[in-house]
């Protein structure tokens, strides 16, 4: 089969490859209609991520057909249409009986390695480094879905491959952020980063009561997404300060929660602490560069929330505990527990609530994703989402 | 038990004879590199005096001077605990078979000690000769969370405590192999098969 393969920094290839083949019990094979590149990919791309080895196949966004089975998955057949979800779960252990599927004990191999790094290792996810399993990837032809009787959701005839391919992870990972928020009827919810968590995680908090959302980004192509079809109020953070800006918008007590859809590769502009983060980050001081988290913990209302959607990889410098402390901040963060919300979201979806495919700029082949990631990566042709077809 | 020195006996006059043959290499001619190898002398010697090497504790490299065992002078200890959701009669029946039981390497097992649901303790030799030996105990977790297995191993490392802490940089010490053996205990006993990627398609060439 075709897949996309990571070859090394900014070097993906899209090479043949043996066909995926069960090798559990509770496996699934997808034929993959559809598979979508996330930012978080492009930390991988950009060589952010350590684990990364010559070869590895990406993607942890897709959806397809179900053509074989393991021998323990009874709620499957082929034929079937499903969305699969990025974190690999098994539905047995402590965590996934709680609904904590990104904690999942036992599916990541490599277990090991993520506790060298993080004490504790998080779940297995798809095509994300050998630190979370080494598994192969979606953006390919075919992909093994292991614990396939936890994970995949089958989807109604009625909706659209694009409609329900992020279920997969930006429609939850962009529920959670603002769930995880806490929201109050009267709250302002201010959103670092307009990608498509950012869009989901602003549609996500209207829907859980928000009466004000604040996007903040300077891509206009963004902001006017988020404006246009979310009713946001934009921010662009290269023409006003933030802080001051959001301040004065909220009366002078700042966003009641604040969301960070950026993670460990944010910008800023023309500032000291930027060119700080980033001269760290290349010398390998700093795994990742928090402006956007920073920022939200400053901007938060006393006694607010800060919600982290946006992914984080390992160590940051100048982090405002005093403010945290002295303010009663709370940081309510996490990969997303992706099954928990698949089927309240695909519900959501076929009431019409929430259309996700709102977000999509471009479609092309698999066999264009090299041009995919660079044009996602500097953001050419006003490019928000790619949603690659096999 | 758990004594301040945690240089093994033998290691000891290794650390004493390579102490006094760096000085003595420096004196003969001395040099700015004879006088930094001098140094490294000193802090072996030290060491030596001492029976501590401050590099073990971080790195978690644990001596035992008087083992329970009788044939084994001295031992390095490990201590690992996994919790299982599993209720404790059906953890104790999955260890207890042999190929689960969380040996070292495939050496030569004999069980001494069983107390159902509870207990197990076992010595494993090569060729007649103690490689380790090694005991659990099993408890039922607070709130109904299922078992939490304690595992004590003490094995007798080839190199000594330097070669116990070499394995550890290296990343393939009894440690190590101990975490995986429990593991794949939880995977096998809460979800029925094994995490795997060995056999799935790769670009690599």
């Amino acid at each position: 089969m075709k897949a996309v393969c990571w070859h090394d920094k900014l070097d993906v290839r899209v090479e043949r490859v043996p066909d995926p083949v069960i090798l559990n019990p509770r496996d699934a094979i997808v034929r993959v209609r559809a598979t979508a590149i996330c930012g978080s990919d492009l930390h991988l791309y950009g060589g952010f991520v350590p684990g990364m080895v010559k070869g590895d196949i990406l993607g942890h966004e897709f959806m397809g057909e179900v053509v074989e089975v393991g021998s323990a998955v009874k709620n499957l057949q082929a034929g079937d249409r499903v969305v699969v979800p990025f974190p690999i779960a098994c539905g047995n252990c402590f965590f996934c009986q709680r609904e904590l599927y990104s904690l999942c004990e036992n599916s990541n191999p490599n277990a090991w390695m993520a506790e060298k790094l993080w004490g504790y290792s998080p779940c297995g996810i798809f095509g994300y480094s050998h630190l979370l399993g080494g598994y192969a990837g979606g953006q390919a032809e075919y992909a093994r879905v292991p614990f396939a009787d936890i994970g995949p959701i089958k989807v109604p005839d009625s909706l659209s491959d694009e409609q329900v391919l992020f279920l997969s992870d930006i429609l939850p990972t962009g529920f959670m952020a603002a769930e995880n928020c806490g929201i109050q009827p009267g709250d302002t919810v201010a959103v670092w980063g307009c990608g498509p968590v950012g869009q989901f995680a602003i549609a996500s908090a209207f829907l859980l009561g928000a009466e004000r959302v604040i996007a903040i980004d300077r891509f206009q192509e963004r902001l006017r997404l988020a404006a246009t079809a979310l009713d946001a109020e934009p921010v662009d953070y290269t023409e006003d300060n933030v802080l001051e800006l959001l301040k004065e918008m909220t009366g002078g007590r700042g966003p009641d929660a604040c969301i960070d859809a950026v993670g460990m590769e944010a910008h800023a502009h023309h500032s000291m602490a930027f060119a700080y983060d980033r001269v760290k980050q290349a010398m390998m001081l700093e795994t990742d560069r928090p402006v956007a988290l920073r920022e939200a913990i400053q901007a938060c209302r006393s006694g607010g929330t800060i919600s982290v959607a946006g992914v984080y990889g390992g160590m940051i410098d100048k982090f405002p505990a005093g403010t945290l402390m002295n303010r009663s901040l709370t940081i309510r963060t996490g990969q997303t527990h992706v099954q928990r919300y698949m089927r309240p979201l695909l519900e959501r979806i076929e009431k019409g609530e929430i259309d996700p495919s709102f977000v999509i700029t471009h479609r092309l082949a698999l066999d264009e994703a090299p041009l995919a990631y660079r044009m996602f990566r500097d953001k050419q042709d006003d490019c928000i989402k790619v949603v690659l077809k096999p | 038990m758990a004594s301040k020195t945690n240089l093994m006996r033998a290691d000891r006059v290794g650390y004493v004879v390579g102490g006094i043959a760096l000085i003595a290499w420096a004196l003969r001619r001395p040099s700015w590199v004879r006088a930094g190898a001098a140094s490294v002398g000193g802090w072996l010697l030290y060491q030596a005096y001492t029976g501590r090497n401050p590099m073990f504790k971080p790195l978690g490299i644990r001596v035992n001077g008087a083992p329970a065992e009788v044939d084994a002078a001295e031992t390095i200890v490990v201590e690992e605990a996994i919790t299982i959701s599993r209720p404790r009669a059906e953890v104790y029946a999955f260890l207890q078979r042999g190929e689960n039981l969380p040996v070292l390497a495939d050496e030569a097992v004999q069980i001494t000690r069983e107390v159902e649901n509870a207990e197990l303790a076992w010595r494993a030799t090569r060729a007649d000769r103690l490689e380790h030996f090694g005991s659990l105990d099993l408890r039922d977790a607070p709130g109904g969370r299922g078992t939490i297995v304690s595992v004590r191993l003490e094995y007798v490392p080839s190199g000594g405590s330097l070669g116990a802490a070499i394995s550890h940089l290296m990343g393939r010490s009894p440690q190590r192999v101990l975490v995986d053996k429990l593991r794949r205990a939880r995977a096998l006993l809460e979800t029925g098969e094994l995490p795997t990627t060995a056999g799935q398609p790769t670009g690599r060439r």
